[in-house]
């Protein structure tokens, strides 16, 4: 994926990416040359297969720790497994390892904040009802912006009403 | 306006080089390991994991290194038939160091990193109602990562107990292209042989891996009582067996193979002397000289 500044002609580089909100990580590009900014959101299907591919946006620089990807995505996993990261390498010759692997191998892109979640937004059952008609690929994101939509415009409870109000900037009917 | 084949790089992300380094790592591991053996089947409960687990220990008897990698992400049972449920894992700089059974035998299986008996594979994700868009891709990186991320130090051979179906063959072949061989496992039944059949041309026509061989489990019963051998699967018309000339071995349908298997010891190791024990190590030489030649 790349991404050109139509009016410099020029490739725009990362900047920067947020942590996952209802799933959804945003990456920021940025032209060199003018500046001008342009955000790629992510939905969470796309997040997810990121995550399912070990893969992280903006590069990774970070020394790659045994079984990374199953010990920070498993969900289910054991507690108590024995870390030793200072050890002795197959050639014999002796590598540092990181700090605790379970919070040094967990990426911060994919950590979910928490942080930004629509404070006080309840869901009226005939509104959940709706949400749930929608198809399930494209659901997490119209709920997302959904709940964008009641916060920007005051609104603390989201009905069938915030919904219809809300239905015009997607796509997709619910 | 440029395109896309005139942008440099891919905007500093260099997904190229992250994938690129996973595979290093893998060869890197790989290139410890002597030989690589796929065992598997199109058809499920035929018996591919008790024979992994026993000719595992057959080839680490006849004085071979061996490792095993339980490539059944979701039904992982290779843990329990070793014996080594119980095993905690190390992390190393250098890699996990796997669960190692009374014999020698080296395994990894996602059963060892499950936080108990009733817990299935959940990955983190926002939502698991639209899994099956990504959960393959996860579970194809778990395998790269049991196979690069294991110090498996040398081995001689490194088995695969794949899951049923044949699915999975592609992607061990991408992470492997180098892959030694595959092993099938089928029962004498139509049904079976409908299904391995499938696997066969899978792997021999489209995959081009070479075929070790086919074995034939629950061939037959030893009758307890008076040591005749039947038929277990004795119809009007018992079924040909259509890869009677890639046939490697007969396993016997015998009790105590299940009862070793829920106990977590190989069976090769309690009953060495018994017809299906000769089988399982004649299996375990056929994949051997398969090698030499």
């Amino acid at each position: 994926m790349k991404f050109l500044c139509i009016e410099c002609d020029s490739a725009m580089k990362f900047k920067d990416v947020t942590r996952p909100e209802q799933g959804s990580i945003t990456a920021v590009f940025e032209c060199p040359e003018c500046f001008t900014e342009i955000a790629m959101f992510l939905n969470p299907s796309e997040t997810q297969m990121l995550k399912s591919l070990d893969l992280k946006l903006g590069g990774n620089n970070e020394t790659a720790q045994p079984m990374q990807m199953i010990r920070s995505q498993l969900e289910t996993g054991k507690q108590n497994i024995i870390s030793n990261m200072q050890a002795e390498t197959e050639t014999g010759e002796t590598q540092e390892g990181g700090k605790c692997p379970f919070t040094s191998v967990i990426s911060d892109a994919f950590e979910e904040n928490t942080t930004t979640e629509p404070d006080g937004l309840q869901w009226t059952s005939e509104a959940l009802e709706r949400l749930e008609r929608i198809p399930s690929f494209v659901r997490p994101m119209a709920k997302m912006g959904i709940e964008s939509f009641a916060k920007d415009n005051g609104h603390t409870e989201i009905t069938g009403e915030v919904m219809d109000a809300a239905r015009g900037n997607f796509p997709t009917e619910f | 306006m440029k395109t896309y084949t005139q942008l440099p790089g891919d905007a500093g992300s260099n997904i190229i080089g992250q994938v690129n380094d996973q595979h290093t790592r893998l060869k890197k591991r790989l290139s410890f390991i002597e030989h690589t053996v796929a065992i598997m089947s199109g058809k499920g409960g035929v018996g591919k994991s008790a024979i992994t687990a026993n000719v595992a220990n057959a080839l680490t008897q006849m004085g071979c290194s061996v490792g095993i990698v339980d490539a059944d992400i979701n039904g992982p049972t290779i843990a329990k038939m070793m014996g080594v449920r119980n095993a905690t894992l190390e992390y190393t700089a250098s890699g996990v160091i796997p669960a190692t059974d009374s014999l020698g035998t080296k395994i990894i299986s996602m059963d060892l990193l499950l936080s108990d008996d009733d817990s299935p594979v959940m990955w983190n994700a926002h939502s698991q109602k639209d899994a099956f868009t990504w959960r393959s891709t996860m579970e194809v990186s778990a395998l790269r990562e049991f196979i690069a991320d294991t110090q498996w130090g040398e081995l001689d051979y490194l088995l695969l107990d794949l899951p049923p179906g044949s699915e999975r063959l592609p992607n061990v072949i991408e992470l492997i292209p180098d892959l030694g061989g595959v092993v099938i496992i089928t029962i004498p039944s139509d049904v079976s042989h409908l299904i391995v059949k499938k696997s066969v041309t899978m792997t021999r026509d489209i995959l081009k891996v070479p075929i070790i061989g086919v074995v034939e489990n629950m061939a037959y019963y030893i009758c307890q009582h008076c040591g005749e051998s039947e038929q277990l699967f004795a119809s009007e018309q018992t079924p040909d067996n259509p890869f009677q000339s890639t046939t490697i071995g007969k396993i016997p349908f015998d009790p105590k193979l299940s009862h070793c298997s829920d106990s977590g010891t190989p069976y090769v190791n309690i009953y060495p002397d018994t017809d299906t024990s000769k089988s399982l190590i004649q299996v375990a030489k056929k994949i051997q000289s398969f090698f030499k030649t």
